[in-house]
C-alpha cells in the first residue's frame, strides 16, 4: 500500500471531524493543507512550499511512514479503537495528519536545507558524491527522517494520561489505560526506528549527538509537564533565563544537534558544525516564541481562546511586574475559580510582555541569520533565511 | 524448530491413555512399538550427532534422554541438575569452583554507581525516578552474564585475563536498556510493585514514568555511542527494536493452537532472550575477531535467555508472592497465555475458550491456574527450559576452558533451579 493511499484512509480511521478534505492526488494539495494553519497563511505556505521544492519532496509525513507500514498496521487499528474516547493520543494522531500549527513538521525540512546549503565538505571531497540527490547525501536524508521520528515519538509520549487524576468527564478508565498503552508502544516503536536508523548511519558521533538531543528533549518535556496549569493557575516562578534554558531543551536541542549531525555526516569541520548548531538553536527558539505570541497578536480572537501561562510573553510580563503583582492580576482575572483568559490577555497586552517577546523573537532570528552568513549563498540558504523572516514577521 | 517439535507433542502424551496420535505425526504404527524403535534410533543419533534438537524429533528425544538419564523422567523444578550434563572437558586450571555471581561481581563493583553517573540529570525528581531501580537490589543477572562472557571470550582469544572498559560498558548498557523497558512495561501493565517496592508509575504517575524510561534509554544510547564501535551499536539497537516488537506481539494473539506456541516463543525471544544474546555477542565482538566465537556467544545468550523466561513463567504459577517481589498469576491476570498454560491446554481443551478471551471473564484466572497445576504444564515448560540450557552449555563448551566459562555453564543451571 503506498503512503498516499494510506494517508487517504487515515482521516476516516481517526474519525476526522471538520471540513471534508478532497482526495490527495497531487503533492501540492498536501501543501495546501497548511492553509488551515493560523499563521499568515499565504506567505508561510509559500516559504515552505519553495523550500520543499529545493529539497525535492514534501517532508510532512516522514515520521508516519514507519507507523503506517503494513507490517505493523496494528498501530493504525489500535489508534482507531480510541475514536470516541478522550485520550490525548487521538488528538496527537489527528494533528500529525492534519497539519496544525504546533505540529508543523519543520525539523526535517530544515535539516535537509542546511545539508544542501553546506554542500559537500571542501576537505573531504572524496566522500560519496555519487550518493547525492538534489545536493543532499542519502545519509543526511535519513538523518532528517530520524529527527522527525524522535520529535513525533515524544509528541506521542507527551499525551500519556495520569490515571489517578482522571475525572468522570474523561470517560471510562479502561479507555484511558488502553490509550496509554498504545501511546507508549507507538512512541517506543518510533524511537526504536530512530535508533535503528542511527545505527545504519555507521557514525557513532552522530549517534551520540542525537541520543543526547533525545535526553535534552525528554528533560524539556518533563519541565513542560511540571509547570503546566496548577491549582489556581499559579505557575512556578521562573524568570526568562530559566525559560530560555527549558525551551532550549524542549524545542531547540533536537533541531540544533540534528543540524550539527548533518554537518558531521558530510565531514564538515567543527566551525561549520557549530554554525549549523547555532542556526538550528536560534531558529527553533524564535519559532517557539512566535508560536507563543499567536494568542496575543491575532486580531480576531475568540474570548474562549486560552494560552499557556508559561509562554514567553507571559513569563516576560511577570518578570517586568514582579511576582506579587502578577499573582494579584491572576486572582483578579479569576471568576468563580475559573480563569478569564480574555481579561488576562488584555492585562498582558497592556504591559511590556508582548513587545519584549517580539524583540526576543527577532533577537534569535538575527542570531540565526548571522549563523547562516558563513554558508555560501545558494537557493537553500535563501530558503533558510526566508524561514527566519517568516517566523519573525509580526505585521 | 519449535513448530515441528510442537506437532510431535500434540501426538504424544505423558499419560498413556490420554489421546490417540494425530494424523501425520506417528503414522499407523502402534505407540509402544514405535517408541522402542524410535528410542534405539534416537540413541544412535544422539551419540553420533550430539543433541541437535532440530534433527531429533521431540518424542525420540524424550525417550532417548529418559533412557540415558533415568532420574530425569519425573521432571520437577526441584530436580537438581548435576554438572556432568554434558560430556566436555572440565577446567584444567584446578581453581576452586566458585559461585558465578561472586566471580562476575569482581568486575561489576561500582556497577550501579557508574550507571547513576550516566544519568547526568539536573532535576532532582527526575534523577530520583531514573535512579530508582539502580539501587543495587536487582539480580544484575544480565551484567553478570555479560562480564563472564567477556572474560571467557578474551581468554579464548588470547588468554587475556582482562575485561576491557568497553566490555564492562556493555554490562551497564544492557542493564540500563533492561530497566528502561521494565519501567515502560510497568506502565503498560499498570503494575503496582516490582522487586519488593512500588513501581515508578504508582509513585510519580504514568506521564513521568514514561519520560523516565525514555531518559534511561537515551543515557544508554549515549554510553553505547561512546564505545565508538559501529558494529556494537548495530547489535544493541537491534535489541531496542526487538523489545518493542515483543510488546506488540504480546498485544496481539493467535487463534490457531499451533501458531500460539511459536508466537509465544517468538515473543519470549524478543522480550527477554534478545537482550542477553545480543549483549553476549557485543562483548565477544569487542574481545575477539573470530565470527565463530560471536555466534557461540549469541547462541549461549539466546538459549539461556529463553530458559530464563520460561522458568520465570513457571514461577508465576508455582511461587508465592513474597519471594518474587511481584504478585503471581500476574501473567494470567494480564491475559497472557504462557508456556504452562499452553501445555495445560493440550490436556484440558476447555482452556481454549479462556485463552481466546484472555482470561477476562470472572473466575477465569483461578480456573486456569487450577488447570495448570493439575496438568503437567509446569513440568513440560521446565523440561523445555532444560533443553535450552543444555543447548547453551553445548555451545559455550566450545570455548577454551576457563573459570568464567565454567561459571557460565553453572549459571545456566542456576537459571533452572532458581526460585525467585
Amino acid at each position: 500500500m503506498s503512503l498516499r493511499q494510506l494517508l487517504l484512509r487515515l482521516p476516516c480511521y481517526l474519525g476526522a471531524s471538520g471540513p471534508r478534505r478532497g482526495p490527495l492526488d497531487t503533492i501540492s494539495s498536501v501543501v495546501s493543507w497548511r492553509a488551515q494553519s493560523s499563521r499568515s497563511p499565504a506567505h508561510w505556505n509559500q516559504v515552505v512550499s519553495d523550500a520543499e521544492k529545493i529539497v525535492g519532496y514534501p517532508t510532512s509525513f516522514m515520521s508516519l511512514r514507519c507507523l503506517l507500514s503494513d507490517e505493523l498496521s496494528n498501530i493504525a487499528m489500535q489508534v482507531r479503537k480510541l475514536v470516541g474516547t478522550q485520550h490525548p493520543l487521538l488528538t496527537t494522531a489527528r494533528g500529525l495528519v492534519h497539519d496544525s500549527q504546533n505540529n508543523l513538521q519543520l525539523r526535517g525540512l530544515v535539516v535537509l536545507l542546511i545539508s544542501k546549503a553546506a554542500g559537500p565538505s571542501s576537505v573531504n571531497a572524496s566522500c560519496q558524491s555519487y550518493d547525492m540527490v538534489s545536493g543532499i547525501y542519502s545519509c543526511q536524508r535519513s538523518l532528517a527522517e530520524i529527527t522527525e521520528l524522535i520529535h513525533t515519538a515524544l509528541l506521542v509520549h507527551r499525551g500519556i494520561v495520569n490515571l489517578d487524576e482522571l475525572q468522570s468527564s474523561d470517560g471510562p478508565l479502561k479507555d484511558m489505560q488502553f490509550g496509554n498503552k498504545i501511546a507508549i508502544l507507538s512512541g517506543d516503536f518510533l524511537l526504536a526506528n530512530a535508533c535503528n536508523g542511527l545505527a545504519l548511519l555507521q557514525n557513532t558521533k552522530v549517534v551520540e549527538l542525537l541520543a543526547s538531543a533525545l535526553m535534552d528533549l525528554v528533560q524539556g518535556v518533563y519541565h513542560e509537564n511540571s509547570t503546566s496549569a496548577k491549582e489556581n493557575h499559579i505557575t512556578d516562578d521562573i524568570g526568562i533565563l530559566t525559560w530560555k534554558k527549558q525551551t532550549f531543551l524542549s524545542h531547540g536541542a533536537l533541531l540544533a544537534k540534528s543540524c550539527q549531525a548533518a554537518m558531521e555526516l558530510a565531514k564538515h569541520d567543527a566551525e561549520v558544525q557549530d554554525m549549523a548548531f547555532q542556526y538550528g538553536k536560534h531558529m527553533a527558539m524564535s519559532h517557539k516564541i512566535n508560536s507563543d505570541l499567536q494568542p496575543f497578536i491575532k486580531e480576531k480572537t475568540s474570548d474562549s481562546l486560552t494560552f499557556n501561562l508559561n509562554s514567553a510573553p507571559v513569563v516576560l510580563h511577570q518578570e517586568f511586574l514582579g511576582r506579587d503583582l502578577w499573582i494579584k492580576q491572576i486572582r483578579e482575572a479569576q471568576r468563580k475559580g475559573r480563569l478569564d483568559y480574555a481579561k488576562l490577555r488584555e492585562t498582558i497586552n497592556a504591559g511590556k510582555g508582548v513587545t519584549s517577546a517580539i524583540d526576543l523573537c527577532r533577537y534569535h532570528g538575527n542570531k540565526a541569520l548571522e549563523a547562516l552568513e558563513s554558508f555560501p549563498p545558494s537557493e537553500a540558504r535563501t530558503a533558510l533565511e526566508n524561514i527566519v523572516f517568516a517566523v519573525t514577521r509580526f505585521s | 524448530m519449535a513448530s515441528c517439535w510442537w506437532r510431535w507433542r500434540r501426538g504424544c502424551s505423558w499419560r498413556p491413555a490420554a489421546r490417540s496420535p494425530g494424523p501425520g505425526s506417528l503414522g499407523r504404527a502402534g505407540l509402544s512399538g514405535l517408541r522402542a524403535a524410535a528410542a534405539a534410533a534416537a540413541r544412535a543419533q544422539v551419540r553420533r550427532r550430539g543433541l541437535r534438537m532440530s534433527q531429533v524429533s521431540y518424542f525420540n528425544l524424550v525417550k532417548s534422554l529418559t533412557s540415558a538419564f533415568p532420574n530425569m523422567y519425573s521432571i520437577s523444578r526441584f530436580h537438581h541438575m548435576t554438572p556432568a550434563v554434558c560430556c566436555c572437558s572440565k577446567t584444567r586450571s584446578g581453581e576452586k569452583y566458585t559461585d558465578p555471581f561472586n566471580l562476575g561481581w569482581r568486575d561489576l563493583k561500582g556497577l550501579y554507581e557508574d550507571i547513576r553517573k550516566e544519568l547526568f540529570i539536573s532535576t532532582t525528581e527526575l534523577k530520583e525516578m531514573c535512579e530508582y531501580y539502580f539501587d543495587g537490589k536487582g539480580k544484575a543477572f544480565r551484567p553478570i552474564i555479560v562480564v563472564l562472557m567477556a572474560r571467557a571470550c578474551n581468554i579464548h582469544h588470547n588468554n587475556s585475563r582482562n575485561v576491557q572498559a568497553s566490555q564492562r560498558a556493555i554490562a551497564l548498557i544492557a542493564e540500563m536498556i533492561h530497566t528502561a523497558s521494565l519501567v515502560h512495561d510497568d506502565v503498560i501493565d499498570d503494575a503496582s510493585s516490582r522487586r519488593g517496592k512500588h513501581t515508578v508509575n504508582k509513585i510519580w504517575g504514568e506521564k513521568k514514568a514514561v519520560l523516565a524510561g525514555d531518559l534511561i534509554l537515551s543515557a544508554a544510547s549515549i554510553a553505547l555511542a561512546r564505545i565508538g564501535n559501529t558494529t556494537v551499536v548495530s547489535i544493541l539497537t537491534q535489541v531496542i527494536e526487538d523489545l518493542v516488537r515483543g510488546e506488540f506481539l504480546q498485544l496481539g494473539s493467535k487463534e490457531n493452537e499451533n501458531e500460539r506456541f511459536a508466537h509465544y516463543l517468538e515473543k519470549t525471544f524478543k522480550k527477554t532472550a534478545s537482550l542477553i544474546a545480543n549483549s553476549c555477542k557485543a562483548v565477544s565482538v569487542l574481545g575477539c575477531p573470530d565470527p565463530v566465537v560471536h555466534e557461540i556467544a549469541y547462541q549461549y545468550g539466546k538459549n539461556v535467555g529463553l530458559a530464563f523466561q520460561l522458568i520465570d513463567d513457571v514461577l508465576d504459577f508455582t511461587s508465592c508472592s513474597d519471594r518474587m517481589g511481584k504478585p503471581t498469576s500476574a501473567d494470567l491476570k494480564l491475559g497472557l497465555a504462557t508456556g504452562p498454560v499452553l501445555f495445560a491446554c493440550q490436556q484440558f481443551p476447555e482452556m481454549n475458550a479462556m485463552i481466546m478471551r484472555r482470561f477476562s471473564s470472572p473466575g477465569d484466572v483461578d480456573r486456569a491456574r487450577q488447570y495448570v497445576l493439575q496438568s503437567d504444564g509446569v513440568q513440560q515448560t521446565t523440561y523445555l527450559a532444560q533443553r535450552y540450557c543444555r543447548e547453551a552449555v553445548r555451545e559455550i563448551s566450545k570455548l577454551r576452558p576457563s573459570p568464567e566459562r565454567d561459571a557460565l555453564i553453572q549459571l545456566s543451571e542456576i537459571v533452572l533451579t532458581r526460585d525467585k
